[in-house]
């Protein structure tokens, strides 16, 4: 049960959008594709909802081959990054459309529109159109018109990207909570990465068509497997130092401290993530980075560039010889031009491949 | 004394808009006004220097556009070619439009250039060859000949105007409706073409005034049975006299279902015709 997709490739003429991509989700599961715009993560999400064909590959819904199947007959549910809205229709009529085309009663219709309207907050805007309406209501219409007909899948593209910043974060939860509690299996398109940790329950980061890591959010942001995912996720971002290892079990890199400190399992990575030319990236998050007093056993020397205080917490950004860190401590007392060591604590230490 | 001083120049500022405004509207109005009142006319007073503007109206020029030249058939012959052919232009044409908005196919860009070149060609190359076809078809003469002339004709304007409005509207409203349940057929049924009604509305006029008033083909291809209004009108003039109270009444009979189409479209038409410059 779930979505099964295997090896999907999606090509448009010689343009490769999706390249063989592969994943399993369970039933009820919140799944987030992630990544930058043209990562394919859309195309992938249109295919499974039958608007785009792959070019090979196939794609199961609840045990039913629906490759190449019309979207009508998926049973799946959609909520598009401009609403997709029918503007010559009052907000009822747009939700009770999918039951119109379905046939159910008239009365029906009524009693399964307004229920689902006042789930969402917008029974008072029944009778208007959709350019009467905020972006905020438009998104609750194009939700209420999605889930009205009690959808076993539903899909969602950047359905919140053209909201301001504070609705976001309201709708954020809001989508989160009514999906869980109708136990819809989901997958979610978006470029922003702290929607993706706050809503899914795994993430797919993708990259140039390809899924680099699937995982929970938390194992994405503690572990990411490459330098793509590290730097993408998180802000401030993780301090990543280009390290190599051409002489097996010594590796080296620009902070020796760091590269000095890292623990033996992590060490035991470093074979399997070197590229063809030994390299690999040392990572480490800016919240785990400490400021210690100079010269501190295990700690760099480092010069404090710039400080930005936000209230709750400090970024400290600094210079350690050549390479550029950030910090994030609690509120400090350290100012531009301060010398002092950077001490990174081994556990925290990650080995990511290029 | 300046809050005075801004009213009257404001005022005389709107004096003035309305003033350009009426000269524009006398401009553009007074030909009709002069065909209408000319169809009103008797012969003698028709010509007369200085015009004559007050005369017992008759409508003595119409009985005998009925009588002499039988301007019924010739209206029910335009009425019937003119409405199919322009049904068969904007049918064709949309569903062409919509192909060529919607979907993947290859060399869209060519097959639309190619209907385009229909109309490059000026009708009066064609009309020779036209001409040899239908006699050889068995045509000549007959409502299937001028319909499929002027659905042609219509033909590829209704293409390429109507695949801007199709681009027009969101892809992701007709998608939605494929998920919601609908087949393609249904979601353009049901979702897009309520949305092309302006730009339907818009189009189907031009199409139908521009075969309504066609008259090189209707002349050319027609003897008898299937004359249209056009060729009527002009046969009011002739070498030796030039019967103008007839001409005025027959370019009266002829704006007539014009005027008439134009106001059952009105509502969509201004906004079919201004959706470019304001679109939300």
């Amino acid at each position: 049960m779930g979505i099964q997709i295997k090896d999907v490739r999606k090509r448009f003429g010689a343009l490769t959008v999706v390249n063989g991509v592969s994943v399993d989700i369970a039933e009820g599961e919140f799944f987030v594709l992630l990544g930058e715009s043209g990562c394919g993560k859309t195309t992938t999400l249109r295919m499974v909802a039958g608007l785009e064909l792959p070019t090979s590959g196939s794609i199961h819904i609840n045990g039913k081959d629906v490759t190449y199947a019309e979207p009508r007959h998926r049973d799946i549910a959609m909520a598009f990054q401009d609403y997709g809205l029918y503007p010559n229709m009052t907000v009822y009529e747009n939700i009770a459309f999918p039951l119109k085309i379905r046939k159910v009663s008239k009365a029906d219709q009524r009693r399964k529109v307004e229920e689902t309207a006042g789930k969402l907050g917008i029974f008072n805007y029944l009778g208007r159109k959709p350019f009467q309406l905020s972006g905020g209501q438009r998104q609750r219409v194009s939700l209420a018109r999605a889930l009205v007909r009690n959808p076993k899948v539903f899909l969602m593209d950047e359905p919140l990207s053209n909201l301001d910043a504070k609705l976001r974060a309201v709708m954020r939860t809001e989508i989160k909570k009514l999906v869980s509690e109708l136990g819809i299996t989901t997958i979610y398109v978006t470029h922003d990465q702290i929607e993706a940790m706050s809503m899914a329950d795994r993430i797919a980061v993708m990259r140039h068509g390809d899924m680099v890591q699937v995982g929970s959010p938390l194992e994405i942001y503690d572990r990411p497997l490459t330098h793509f995912v590290a730097d993408f996720m998180g802000s401030p971002p993780m301090n990543l130092f280009p390290a190599s290892m051409t002489t097996a079990g010594r590796p080296t890199g620009e902070v020796r401290e760091f590269v000095d400190a890292i623990p033996d399992h992590e060490r035991d990575l470093i074979s399997s993530r070197l590229d063809a030319s030994g390299q690999f990236t040392l990572g480490i998050r800016p919240e785990h980075l400490k400021l210690v007093q100079l010269g501190s056993p295990g700690s760099a020397r480092a010069v404090v560039d710039f400080v930005e205080p936000l209230g709750q917490t400090t970024n400290v950004y600094l210079t350690a010889g050549e390479k550029r860190l950030i910090a994030v401590t609690d509120r400090c007392v350290s100012h531009v031009g301060d010398v002092v060591g950077v001490y990174a604590p081994p556990e925290f230490l990650r080995v990511v491949a290029n | 004394m300046s809050m005075q001083h801004d009213a009257i120049r404001r005022g005389s500022k709107a004096a003035l808009a309305y003033a350009l405004a009426l000269l524009a509207t006398a401009f553009f109005a007074f030909p009709i006004f002069w065909m209408f009142t000319s169809s009103l006319k008797g012969d003698e007073i028709i010509t007369a220097y200085p015009p004559v503007w007050i005369f017992a109206p008759s409508l003595q020029n119409y009985v005998k556009l009925v009588e002499d030249l039988g301007i019924m058939t010739m209206f029910i012959n335009s009425s019937i070619i003119v409405g199919l052919s322009t049904c068969l232009a904007m049918i064709s044409g949309t569903l062409a439009a919509y192909a060529l908005a919607r979907f993947d196919i290859k060399n869209k860009q060519m097959i639309a250039f190619e209907v385009l070149s229909i109309r490059m060609l000026p009708p009066i190359v064609s009309v020779v060859p036209m001409f040899i076809l239908a006699r050889w078809l068995g045509v000549f003469d007959t409502y299937w000949l001028l319909i499929a002339a002027y659905a042609l004709a219509g033909l590829p304007f209704v293409v390429w105007v109507m695949r801007v409005f199709i681009q027009d509207i969101p892809q992701s409203i007709e998608e939605a409706a494929l998920i919601d349940g609908c087949s393609r057929v249904e979601a353009f049924w049901r979702v897009t073409l309520p949305l092309l009604m302006p730009g339907l509305a818009a189009t189907m006029v031009i199409v139908f005034m521009f075969a309504w008033n066609e008259f090189l083909l209707a002349s050319m291809l027609t003897s008898k049975a299937a004359k249209t209004l056009p060729v009527i009108a002009a046969n009011t003039l002739n070498a030796k006299s030039i019967a103008w109270g007839m001409a005025s009444a027959a370019g009266v009979v002829m704006s007539l279902p014009v005027v008439v189409l134009v106001l059952l479209m009105q509502r969509y038409l201004v906004r079919g015709l201004t959706l470019g410059a304001v679109k939300g």
